[in-house]
């Protein structure tokens, strides 16, 4: 009775190097908890200082978000794949209150200024 | 150091011009070696921010031309795309429209969920006036608080 949990690429390195990790079948939340006690890097990546899994971090059973399911009760079936997957957003600077257009208001280079002063 | 093979740059530009005025995102297919991050092929993903994904309440006042969301189905389907090849998802871009290519403060809140100090790499392609401009490179570091420009060939 065992279930494959991947872990995405940018997390390995707090899993061991593995891609994937075979666990005891259960609940989501029995096998996130063996996870995190097998590796406890990974679980602070996962989870935050209340112990609820952070907002950016998407876990799936098979194709489903399991905040369509049981949530971390959701049960996870022999032979069944639980995917650990980052939530990735962004958008462009906004500068003064203004997109930061070539057409509008600021010029390129000084989007170009804005910008570069902005990252240090 | 992060290697381009193929016509990747090539498909991030194009992607990235079909798309403009709105900001594209999609996943990198490859292998990572060591310092290395090999990127071999790209896989676009539709950019699926809307106000009810935002990252704060006054997201409402943006849209698709200066904010984009990588759903994770999409990162799953590459995912499985990568792993049928042999390969790995090793970073991801999007593009900055009439924007330079270094990233933003919400570039860098939308990419905690990645950690630091892997070599999972964000590519940021800018576009000027609907023609592709310059291509960064960059690496999350110091427990997610900044992004580091990454040599690129």
């Amino acid at each position: 009775m065992a279930v494959t949990v991947t872990i995405p690429t940018a997390l390995r390195q707090y899993a061991g190097g593995h891609a994937s990790i075979t666990l005891p079948a259960g609940s989501v939340g029995q096998i996130l908890a063996t996870l995190r006690e097998q590796y406890p890097q990974l679980g602070k990546q996962l989870y935050n200082d209340q112990g609820a899994l952070r907002s950016f971090v998407n876990v799936y059973v098979g194709d489903e978000d399991i905040r369509h399911l049981q949530g971390v009760e959701t049960h996870v079936a022999d032979g069944e794949t639980v995917s650990i997957i980052p939530a990735i957003a962004g958008g462009v600077m906004v500068l003064h209150g203004e997109r930061c257009t070539v057409n509008v208001r600021y010029g390129w280079k000084e989007c170009c200024y804005a910008a570069s002063h902005a990252l240090q | 150091m992060i290697i381009l093979t193929g016509d990747v740059h090539h498909a991030i530009a194009r992607h990235a011009e079909e798309i403009y005025p709105n900001e594209c995102v999609g996943l990198l297919l490859g292998r990572i070696a060591g310092m290395r991050t090999e990127v071999e092929d790209v896989f676009p993903a539709p950019n699926r921010w809307t106000a009810e994904v935002g990252l704060t309440p006054t997201d409402a006042d943006h849209s698709q031309r200066d904010r984009f969301y990588l759903d994770p189905r999409d990162y799953l389907r590459a995912d499985r795309a990568a792993n049928a090849r042999g390969l790995d998802v090793v970073g991801c871009y999007h593009s900055h429209p009439d924007h330079p290519a270094v990233p933003s403060p919400r570039d860098l809140t939308g990419a905690q969920a990645i950690g630091s100090g892997s070599r999972f790499v964000f590519l940021i392609q800018s576009v000027h006036r609907g023609h592709a401009a310059e291509l960064t490179a960059w690496l999350l570091v110091d427990d997610g608080a900044r992004f580091v420009a990454e040599e690129m060939r």
